[in-house]
């Protein structure tokens, strides 16, 4: 039984740092734009796909195919942000959550119709990797998608603390009336949050390629729970939501390994439940007017 | 006024063409109806309330399995059962909107403690033999048993559906021009001034919290009646959820044409789509998504909005 | 202001948006009109609902192929002789794998003048399906759908070629049971892991009503959401019990990484166990992962490897297809057979005669894995019998029952054993 509990531990700890960054990246989004993003999870499977298509038909590592993802989902998180979101800023805030739903059904949707349904994984010499600490199976990709999330994460913290971006980024998000007053170009800036936060999902979505498939639907699970560790850092709290990736990795894994039937997905979503209802500033946020 | 005259023609045509037409259209419109049905039913907590719920399929999974399972397991009338399910939507509304309400979650944070209770339902459903779990509960459909919600030709469930839409735009509009739908109306624009102004917003919102879910879970009998099965995912899934805001959203939230005109304008859309695509799945819903974002972006009010203001001379009164 | 044009403009903007509605709806009746003017007595019509878009595009291929097969193979002998050598034609459906689909499609095909429906792999559209075909007296041939309560409820028009779910569970456990004893070993002690959806639940509850029957116990049983991108506390959870044998209930994706998860936490078990997997025996899963799939069970429906007429089948497949024939096109191209064979007996396209010829089907000269294909009442396949597949060289062998039998199983697999 202790077997099962360390097992479950490490399991939910790996898959939580993939959740962190996941979660980071839309945390940023709503900090600054105070939207949430549906479409989190599309892009994330938007680029998923174009890791696998790099590996596929130019042999590029998984990996390696960061260097040009991040980038490009950069881009068109910015896209997104100026040509579909910015221009409606003015609207009512349920609406800007139905823009990023239609984001969301189309880009999903564009998936199945460009690639059709069936499931595609893509193998590198390390996808099988996996060592034993004692009883417990630690595989190696997972490690290296956990140990990269981690390290974007708080590089992403650093360039928050300490640029001018980042700090204009946290300026608008903690106090938007004053960063308009002190001369920031909020759009500019909304604009490159989305873009961050979309990156921040394209560099997650590389990672897990060596061991989790792609298909149009693979986003959808990942969106909900970023929505539950979003909730449970604090909404905006970049920080927060990494930490919050892990407790909910670990809080599925150890419902997978101790409770009958399928009713992890319960843990986590009751979880979800009542920090929204009695503490929805999150577990690490600070409480603010809403 | 013309729209009235349209708004009549169009019924008559929905009363008498259906019998016309061959099982494909049926078909097709019993599904305009059904979503234009469900897009009014969550217009009244959304459009016109301003408490954007993406869980809906919550109550309508309710309605569905209460009905089932009180006539699988002591064979009362669907007709009844409907009436169950909807009360106890209605409770389950009214819990879950005391405590999102009261907890003071608005906006999109009253959105995502929706979706969580629809799709906590779902895994309660899927882990719960008694009622059925995954394998979901067949309905007994065979021969003629109108008493029973079971008919034997597609037509007289076009004809129920098509009343409970009209009967839902009638309560949409006799809500709308009642005192609720007046505080409605100001907790909507604005919550905070309206609470300064003396409307009660908490019962403001459960009140329409109680119809809307109500309404929403007849649907689900509706659905288990007309397929004859129903599971967890079928009835607490994201399909019910946002195929039930998505008209009302296009068409019109807030309007009580909206859902309606909504559903009569996506529906097809999508049929026509497969239709001229085939072998492009998916490529409808990209479509839908577009919509939403024109929609949203170019029509904020909808379609209903839109025609309302070309139809609005400039600097008077319609 | 001037309110005369207003109102023109408004009477124009009313009219086309009615108009539009009405033009939408006319072409939808345009589009699922009874096809006029054909020569009917030439042609028999056969709808296919498919999901030939979507997930599960590339298994529906397989089995439309099969179909296409037969149509071929029927319309080159000279068509169904009984209707003066009339020739089938199929008319396609694509469910997209959802369940409204399954229900306007199937609806459209019948305005098309289909004699009969075949389909349509997901159990959640076939109930959407039958609701449609029996309120509308039509036939409906299941393809590749295994869910029990698909059938339930006094259905007088749907009929199920393959092994249903009961059939699939126990009739496999049964040949590993019996395969284990001809190892001098005993399937003592069972895990199940399966999807939590209307499939994988099924089996899963199959395996422990057999249980006492069977002698074995259930040590651990785990659904999984198949969603999920990692399933080591689960397994975890079933090394714990200790099992000998893990059966696996699950589509593509979940499989794959559930065997892999297995194989990584040395589970220790004698043999992975596929239970009508959509994985273990699926050609392209196996190509993909040849080292991982090497010695996997499933149990599965299949064709018959005795039977000459099914080498003989599966070599026009290759020549026409260029690719192994998987048991996906064998059910489509037997399915066909059984709906040619009930129209050669019905002589005619009349949807009651033919449901009545289908009813009384006799058909002795097939590929499958069983005796002769006969329907009872609620239109099962009495005889419906799963093969027990194992991965031997790269593709699935026949290892049981014995009759059937192509390969000896190999028993205990070393790399499960950990």
């Amino acid at each position: 039984m202790t077997w099962l509990f360390f097992q479950a531990v490490v399991s939910g700890l790996l898959l939580g740092g993939v959740y962190g960054l996941v979660a980071s990246g839309l945390s940023l989004i709503f900090g600054v734009l105070r939207i949430i993003n549906f479409a989190h999870g599309a892009v994330m499977m938007l680029a998923m796909y174009t890791s696998y298509w790099l590996f596929v038909l130019l042999g590029v590592d998984p990996y390696l195919s960061i260097l040009v993802t991040a980038p490009l989902f950069f881009a068109l998180g910015v896209v997104i942000q100026r040509v579909i979101i910015e221009p409606n800023r003015a609207a009512a805030e349920h609406n800007q959550l139905l823009l990023t739903l239609g984001v969301a059904l189309f880009l999903e949707n564009l998936a199945l119709v460009l690639w059709q349904g069936d499931f595609r994984t893509l193998r590198v010499s390390y996808s099988g990797a996996s060592f034993m600490v004692g009883d417990v199976l630690v595989e190696v990709p997972r490690l290296i998608a956990a140990g990269g999330a981690v390290l974007v994460g708080l590089g992403l913290w650093g360039f928050l603390r300490t640029t001018d971006v980042g700090k204009a980024i946290r300026a608008l998000s903690e106090e938007p009336e004053g960063a308009r007053l002190v001369g920031i170009d909020v759009a500019r800036i909304r604009g490159v949050a989305f873009g961050i936060g979309s990156a921040c999902v394209a560099v997650a979505g590389a990672l897990i390629t060596p061991f989790f498939y792609v298909a149009p639907d693979v986003g959808e699970s990942f969106n909900i729970m970023a929505f539950v560790v979003v909730v449970l850092g604090g909404m905006g709290n970049f920080l927060g939501a990494l930490a919050g990736g892990f407790i909910v990795g670990l809080a599925e894994s150890l419902g997978a390994a101790f409770l009958p039937g399928s009713l992890k997905q319960l843990v986590v979503f009751g979880l979800f439940v009542i920090v929204l209802l009695f503490r929805p500033e999150g577990l690490f946020g600070v409480r603010r007017g809403r | 006024m013309a729209a009235r005259l349209l708004g009549a023609l169009a019924v008559v045509g929905l009363v008498g063409l259906p019998p016309l037409l061959p099982k494909y259209a049926l078909e097709v419109l019993i599904t305009i109806l059904f979503f234009g049905y469900l897009g009014a039913c969550w217009n009244i907590l959304g459009g016109y309330g301003g408490q954007f719920s993406f869980g809906h399929a919550a109550f309508f999974g309710i309605g569905a399995y209460t009905s089932t399972l009180l006539l699988l397991h002591w064979g009362l009338s669907p007709w009844l059962g409907m009436v169950a399910g909807g009360g106890l939507a209605c409770a389950f509304g009214l819990l879950a909107g005391y405590l999102s309400f009261r907890y003071g979650l608005r906006g999109p944070y009253f959105s995502l403690v929706t979706l969580a209770f629809a799709e906590m339902l779902r895994v309660v459903a899927v882990n719960w033999k008694a009622v059925g779990s995954s394998l979901g509960l067949v309905v007994p459909s065979r021969g003629s048993a109108p008493g029973m919600f079971v008919f034997a030709e597609k037509l007289p469930y076009y004809y129920v559906i098509l009343t409970m839409a009209l009967g839902a735009a009638w309560v949409t509009r006799a809500i709308e021009r009642s005192r609720m739908g007046y505080a409605l109306a100001a907790v909507r624009e604005n919550e905070d001034a309206a609470e300064a102004a003396g409307v009660d917003a908490l019962s403001t919102k459960l009140a329409a919290m109680a119809v809307s879910s109500f309404l929403t879970a007849l649907g689900g009998t509706f659905y288990a009646q007309y397929f004859a099965y129903i599971d967890p995912s079928l009835t607490f899934g994201p399909a019910i959820s946002i195929g039930g805001l998505l008209p009302a959203i296009v068409g019109g939230a807030g309007t009580v044409a909206g859902p309606l005109l909504g559903s009569f304008v996506l529906t097809p859309i999508s049929e026509l789509t497969r239709a001229v695509l085939r072998g492009r799945g998916g490529a409808d819903i990209m479509l839908y998504g577009l919509v939403l974002i024109l929609v949203i972006s170019f029509l904020p009010n909808g379609l209903v909005g839109w025609l309302r203001s070309r139809r609005a001379p400039p600097g008077g009164a319609a | 202001m001037s309110n005369p044009p207003r109102r023109r403009d408004t009477h124009a903007l009313g009219r086309r948006r009615f108009l539009t509605s009405i033009g939408a709806a006319g072409a939808m009746a345009a589009l699922g009109a009874p096809s006029i003017g054909r020569a009917q007595a030439r042609e028999v019509k056969v709808g296919y609902l498919l999901p030939v878009t979507g997930p599960l595009a590339f298994e529906a291929q397989l089995a439309l192929n099969g179909l296409q097969l037969a149509v071929d193979e029927i319309n080159g002998a000279g068509g169904v002789k009984s209707l003066g050598g009339a020739r089938i034609v199929l008319l396609p459906g694509d469910t997209q794998n959802k369940v409204e689909l399954g229900n306007s499609e199937a609806a459209r095909l019948i305005d098309q003048g289909a004699v009969a429906l075949i389909g349509p792999f997901s159990s959640l559209v076939a109930f959407s399906v039958r609701q449609v075909t029996e309120k509308n007296k039509t036939p409906f041939l299941l393809l590749a759908t295994v869910a029990d309560n698909v059938l339930e409820g006094g259905l007088h028009y749907t009929f199920r070629m393959q092994p249903n779910a009961r059939a699939m569970a126990t009739l496999t456990l049964g040949n590993m049971s019996e395969m284990a004893k001809n190892s001098g070993l005993a399937v003592k002690r069972v895990a199940i892991m399966h999807e939590d959806g209307n499939f994988g639940t099924t089996m899963g509850n199959y395996v422990e009503a057999f249980a006492a029957k069977m002698s074995y116990e259930v040590v651990q049983r785990v659904p999984y959401n198949l969603r999920s991108p990692d399933f080591t506390a689960e397994l975890s959870k079933v090394k714990a019990a200790r099992p000998d044998l893990l059966v696996i209930s699950g589509y593509y994706g979940d499989s794959k990484l559930i065997a892999e998860t297995a194989a990584k936490l040395r589970i220790g078990v004698n043999a992975l166990v596929g239970l009508a997997n959509a994985a273990y025996s699926n050609p392209k899963f196996i190509a993909e992962n040849r080292e991982l799939t090497d010695l996997l069970f499933d149990g599965n429906y299949w064709h018959n490897p005795q039977s000459a007429r099914a080498r003989a089948v599966f070599e026009a497949y290759q020549k026409k297809y260029n690719s192994i024939m998987s048991n996906h096109g064998v059910q489509g191209y037997q399915v066909m057979f059984v709906l040619r064979d009930s129209l050669e007996r019905a002589g005619s396209t009349d949807r009651e005669k033919v449901r009545d010829a289908i009813a009384k089907t006799n058909l002795t000269d097939h590929i499958l894995t069983q005796d002769a294909i006969r329907f009872d009442d609620t239109g099962e396949n009495v005889n419906a019998t799963p093969a027990l597949l194992q991965v031997q060289g790269g593709k699935p062998v026949v290892v049981g029952p014995a009759r059937f039998q192509e390969a000896k199983p190999v028993f205990p697999v070393p790399k499960w054993k950990g």
